[in-house]
């Protein structure tokens, strides 16, 4: 299971802090949302060697609009093993869902961010995932954190109908907010997810990795045209 | 007032609850318990929240580091845990908290999941970012101050 983190200067721990906590608490790996900023030279080799647990690089691309978020897709896409869309609004949240270069977006239901069935519907056709933020449900209270629970159950009914891909995070943006699997998983059943839904959602980080990284590997030398076992070394 | 016989005694189990903060943080025991109700309360509701009936036993806190025993109504494990992971302050304190087990009996626990013998703290100069800055270190996990607070960072990180 992996757990999706934001570390310094964004947050207020290092990828490697994050690492020793999460290894600690049971995950198999981190991804770091913000690795351009906080590590560009992120060495998972030498963070297993010392926590034990996996780093995946990966971006989030925040924009106000879709013209401004679908610039630097390209770059971001070529540069990094995973590319998240930061989703806020209905316009926003639709274009992440119809990009099929786009791993997963991020907060849908944030601000003014909304889902229907069409976004629903096309981030399933396009294998993009979509994210249950569990951040506010675990660090606000009152009115803010109602409102992130309801925007979890509509976006939770959207994904169970149209069997939207999706990955479950807490945000962390420092190692005290990092919550073992087990803690979101008791969290995940408190708010009226499966646990086998919270995991799911835990362990896909760790297999878009895994896919992003056999697609970025030598074993393909162009998109979509991959060395097959056939081909002998002549 | 007479205690119950032995049969009509509430089951309980024991979580056994690591707790970590910055090493300016001063996390009382009263103050942890108040939150975990208050988390239990706001998560769960009064209802769910007086079944769990969530209690402080035992409890250790020092240099940004800590230890506890919460105490919840067996069958309500679950329903601690969730509860547990939403305190993510105690009064203004940022904390981190790790349900490293649970036990039926509060011994066995302690044995099994506290106590891990710790390095003490130490306090030094370090230089992280190009930049000199007072760290309060511990086990290869490094806290350097900052303007606005801490940044969590480890021996390999510094320069």
């Amino acid at each position: 299971m992996y757990e999706a983190v934001t570390a310094t200067p964004d947050g207020e721990s290092t990828v490697r802090r994050f690492a020793a906590t999460a290894a600690r608490q049971g995950f198999e790996g981190i991804v770091v949302r913000n690795a351009d900023a906080a590590d560009p030279a992120l060495d998972a080799a030498a963070v297993r060697e010392a926590h034990d647990v996996d780093a995946v690089d990966a971006t989030a691309v925040v924009a106000d609009d879709p013209t401004e978020a679908s610039g630097p897709l390209s770059e971001a896409r070529r540069a990094h093993t995973l590319l998240c869309v930061r989703g806020g609004t209905p316009k926003l949240n639709r274009f992440a869902a119809e990009e099929e270069r786009v791993d997963v977006l991020t907060k849908p239901m944030a601000g003014r961010g909304d889902v229907n069935h069409v976004i629903a519907r096309a981030a399933a056709d396009h294998d993009v995932r979509v994210e249950f933020d569990f951040g506010r449900v675990l660090r606000a209270s009152g009115g803010p954190r109602v409102q992130a629970l309801r925007g979890l159950r509509k976006l939770r009914e959207l994904v169970e109908q149209y069997d939207v891909p999706y990955v479950v995070s807490g945000s962390p943006t420092s190692h005290l907010e990092l919550r073992a699997p087990r803690e979101l998983r008791a969290l995940g059943e408190a708010v009226g997810f499966d646990a086998a839904q919270v995991e799911t959602g835990l362990a896909e980080w760790g297999v878009l990795a895994e896919r992003n990284r056999h697609r970025r590997s030598a074993d393909f030398i162009a998109p979509g045209l991959e060395r097959g076992r056939h081909e002998q070394e002549r | 007032m007479k205690h119950l016989p032995k049969h009509l005694r509430p089951r309980w189990r024991y979580l056994l609850v690591g707790i970590e903060a910055w090493p300016d943080a001063d996390v009382g025991r009263r103050d942890f318990q108040r939150s975990v109700w208050f988390a239990a309360q706001n998560l769960l509701g009064d209802a769910t929240s007086a079944d769990a009936d969530l209690r402080v036993l035992a409890y250790e806190f020092g240099d940004g580091e800590g230890e506890a025993v919460v105490r919840a109504r067996r069958g309500y494990v679950d329903e601690a845990r969730a509860a547990l992971g939403c305190v993510d302050a105690v009064r203004d304190d940022p904390v981190g908290i790790h349900v490293r087990g649970v036990s039926g009996t509060v011994r066995a626990g302690e044995e099994r999941y506290l106590g891990r013998a710790r390095e003490n703290s130490a306090e030094e100069a370090v230089v992280f970012r190009n930049a000199t800055a007072q760290a309060v270190s511990r086990d290869g996990l490094v806290d350097v101050s900052s303007e606005g607070g801490f940044v969590g960072a480890t021996r390999a990180d510094l320069e």
